[in-house]
């Protein structure tokens, strides 16, 4: 019995943890995508400011890693996200594309 | 951000408001036919693209049409590259990218 208050207390303190680093990476890719990407793509990724500009929110967050690592390695050419992706490290790339996952935009339309 | 950087960037936004000026008209009803071929992957809730890399293919519903085209184009010329959509996009007129792109951006509905 004991044990098992044992492992689930540590379960629970892992449990916790994760969702602590999960909540510092989407602050952290708040931040970055306010400073990094709003001009252009608009506050909260929704409303583009740029007309050739995507929205943002709502993406799959994999698909917005893969865009940022194309651009970054120059796979995909773009005058302005080539140098901007350039400055990002993969934590930043990663923090950036859950933030704006989570937010309300694009849907699946068939 | 440099000079140069502000230079290129300045030019973007010229060439990013020109193409803006000089689009087709996209029909979206039309569009909605036109756009059956795309949905067998990016009509499906968190498909997975498998070729040439694995990632969830992007949502479409609710995306600037202006990006659309200018996403289909690029795959069209080759300047943007994936092997699935290169093929897809290869056999569109300039009005079948407009119309799927009008489709895709219109309203919230599926």
């Amino acid at each position: 019995m004991k044990r098992i208050t044992l492992m689930v207390l540590a379960a629970a303190a892992l449990l916790a943890q994760r969702a602590v680093h999960a909540a510092d990476g989407l602050e952290a890719g708040r931040k970055k995508a306010e400073e990094a990407c709003a001009a252009c793509h608009g506050k909260a990724g929704g409303k583009p400011v740029l007309p050739n500009a995507p929205v943002l929110a709502g993406q799959q967050p994999e698909y917005l890693v893969h865009a940022l690592k194309a651009f970054r390695s120059g796979a995909r050419e773009d005058p302005l996200m080539g140098p901007l992706a350039k400055s990002l490290s993969d934590a930043e790339i990663r923090d950036i594309s859950v933030y704006y996952s989570t937010l309300p935009g694009l849907h699946t339309k068939y | 951000m440099n000079a140069f950087n502000l230079a290129t960037a300045g030019m973007a936004l010229v060439a990013a408001f020109a193409a803006a000026g000089a689009l087709a008209q996209g029909d979206a009803a039309a569009g909605r036919d036109k756009s059956r071929i795309c949905a067998g992957c990016h009509g499906i809730q968190d498909y997975r693209n498998a070729f040439p890399d694995v990632y969830p293919v992007p949502r479409l519903g609710g995306q600037v049409d202006v990006y659309l085209e200018k996403s289909l184009k690029d795959f069209r010329s080759g300047a943007r590259k994936h092997v699935s959509m290169q093929g897809m996009a290869a056999s569109l007129s300039d009005q079948d990218i407009a119309d799927i792109a009008a489709y895709y951006a219109a309203g919230s509905g599926k």
